[in-house]
């Protein structure tokens, strides 16, 4: 009778996982394929003739490598500023001082707009003439000029994108560690005062410590968003000025749906997913040993 | 002793200053594009294009408010705004929760490949397979349509949610099924009957963490719906962005509003989203 019931019971388990792992295939598996067989279909070409042609054109496309290289400083900067920001507020945050849960709602707006609208608000700020922010930076510093360009000027222009991001995305990482610093049992920081411990000691055999799994994890699936992140440049820059804002995601979606060379963009998307997957294997690997 | 309490009295009041100075300056940083939107909003076209920039509106006028629906179809955008991300948000709690509940409670064989699997998904970008699933909708009819959208967005959130409600159902002791077992129910009947009442926090978590997905995106709508009738409200938005002559006024209130929704519904659940993460994606 118990035999007969884990039989059972190892068979209901596939029912259960089936409607997902049917749905992760159809949509995502299986589109995930033909673009990989694009990749290595002559240009315009049916069928299956094979040509590496794509991957070859992407080893000496100028455009393609300053977008790499734009998407791993964007990633980077913006882990850089959503790590600072996201730690220091949630240390802040857990002190139980009057007036916290004012300060975290407001702390959270950035996340709860969305990304297009997020490139919006800072579209306009930064407009030369009309925006807020000239004018901002000139009650500071009155000899600021006047109609100071920011995102039609090369070297600012990706400089602002990551910052408009930053603010997009620090909240995330702030109530994630939040909730990290929250687990952290009392007793311990009340122990370690007992025993005469100062503040940066204690941060740093306790806190640290504490939070390390977590902010491995909130750093991990940053990274993996911010490398996606599409929407936020579209509105803010499109990509521009040229392409000095260009991120991969954009220019995969511009090169198949305003260029339409398909082979060529899915090569592109082939390569950024490698790229992408080789970056996150540290984190697949730590999560499934711990499961 | 009472040195000790008093520099720990000190030590704590300079926590507090540093920490209110901090949650002021970045208090600061998070609204001040929010405050000139929403001064934007309140003005004409004419006074957002006057000299110098004023951060209250000289001349109050809901103007943009009203023109945002008449002068363009932000109702029809909303609509299908709210359609497609209440429809992905149901959907892929659903679909999330049976699986977590299939990973938490049932040891098949290959189910940890299996688990892996559903974690490599969340890898995948969405331009990595736009391409050849807008091929596909359109074979089937499918494109220029909320359908091909949610099907989208439900299986871009199945991870997130299989995995949230996993660590979820793992924190409920088994004796329950075994308890419904003894009494004669089905796995079925003991999955929506016994378990997920329980499980309703982290159910909410999903819900919102998918609604915000899908009323959010913008790659997926922007390939997959090319018709102003099916067009979302982000969608809507980016297309205003993009025309020759923006209307900052008119911009900066359908940027508000269609971000009102989301912002609504962080403030009042945020409390279900920190516990799910915590729960669901931060234990390690």
């Amino acid at each position: 009778m118990r035999s007969g019931h884990a039989w059972h019971d190892r068979h209901i388990g596939y029912l259960f996982v089936l409607p997902a792992t049917l749905m992760l295939v159809v949509v995502l598996i299986f589109p995930a394929f033909i673009t990989l067989k694009a990749s290595v279909t002559p240009q315009g070409g049916a069928g299956w003739h094979f040509t590496l042609a794509h991957y070859q054109k992407t080893l000496h496309d100028p455009v393609l490598l300053q977008t790499f290289k734009n998407t791993f400083a964007f990633v980077a900067w913006s882990l850089v500023g959503h790590f600072i920001l996201g730690l220091s507020l949630a240390l802040a945050l857990n002190q139980a001082l009057p007036g916290q849960t004012f300060f975290r709602l407001v702390a959270l707006i950035p996340w709860t707009i969305p990304d297009v609208v997020a490139g919006i608000f800072f579209r306009w700020v930064l407009n030369p003439i009309h925006g807020a922010m000239n004018p901002l930076i000139r009650m500071v510093f009155p000899s600021f000029p006047a109609e100071f360009t920011w995102l039609s000027n090369p070297t600012l222009a990706f400089p602002s994108v990551i910052i408009a991001n930053v603010w997009r995305g620090y909240p995330l990482v702030m109530v994630m560690l939040l909730a990290g610093l929250m687990a952290i049992p009392r007793e311990l920081y009340e122990a370690a005062a007992v025993d005469g411990a100062g503040r940066l000691r204690r941060f740093f055999h306790i806190t640290l410590p504490g939070l390390s799994t977590i902010i491995t994890i909130a750093l991990a699936l940053d990274m993996v968003w911010e490398f996606r992140r599409f929407a936020l440049v579209v509105a803010m820059t499109g990509g521009g000025p040229g392409t000095l804002t260009e991120v991969l995601s954009t220019l995969v979606y511009k090169t198949y749906f305003q260029f339409f060379t398909f082979e060529y963009a899915s090569a592109m998307a082939i390569l950024m997913s490698a790229v992408l997957f080789v970056l996150s294997l540290p984190y697949i690997i730590l999560v499934g040993r711990e499961r | 002793m009472s040195s000790r309490l008093s520099s720990e009295l000190r030590e704590r009041r300079v926590d507090a200053v540093m920490s209110y100075s901090l949650l002021v300056l970045a208090a600061a940083f998070a609204i001040f594009p929010f405050i000139f939107m929403l001064s934007t909003s309140f003005k004409s076209e004419a006074e957002s294009l006057s000299l110098p920039v004023s951060w209250i509106p000289k001349h109050f006028t809901l103007q943009a408010y009203s023109e945002m629906w008449t002068l363009k179809p932000f109702g029809v955008y909303f609509w299908n705004s709210i359609v497609v991300s209440g429809v992905t948000a149901v959907l892929s709690t659903v679909v999330g929760a049976l699986a977590g509940y299939g990973f938490s409670r049932f040891q098949f064989r290959g189910r940890t490949s299996l688990l892996a699997f559903f974690l490599a998904t969340q890898m995948i970008s969405g331009v990595l397979v736009i391409g050849p699933y807008f091929q596909i909708l359109a074979a089937l009819d499918l494109y220029n349509t909320l359908t091909g959208l949610i099907i989208a967005y439900v299986t871009i959130c199945l991870p997130f949610a299989a995995w949230m409600s996993k660590g979820y159902f793992d924190s409920i002791p088994k004796e329950l099924d075994e308890a419904g077992l003894v009494d004669g129910a089905s796995r079925l009947q003991i999955f929506f009957r016994i378990i997920c009442p329980i499980a309703v926090p982290g159910t909410v978590s999903t819900l919102l963490f998918a609604f915000l997905l899908a009323w959010q995106d913008l790659l997926w709508a922007m390939c997959l719906v090319s018709i102003d009738e099916k067009r979302t409200v982000t969608l809507g938005v980016a297309y205003l962005v993009g025309e020759f002559v923006i209307q900052w006024p008119m911009l900066t209130a359908a940027s508000l509003i269609g971000s009102l929704p989301t912002i609504l519904l962080y403030l009042f659940l945020q409390r279900y989203y920190v516990e799910g993460l915590a729960r669901g994606a931060v234990k390690g």
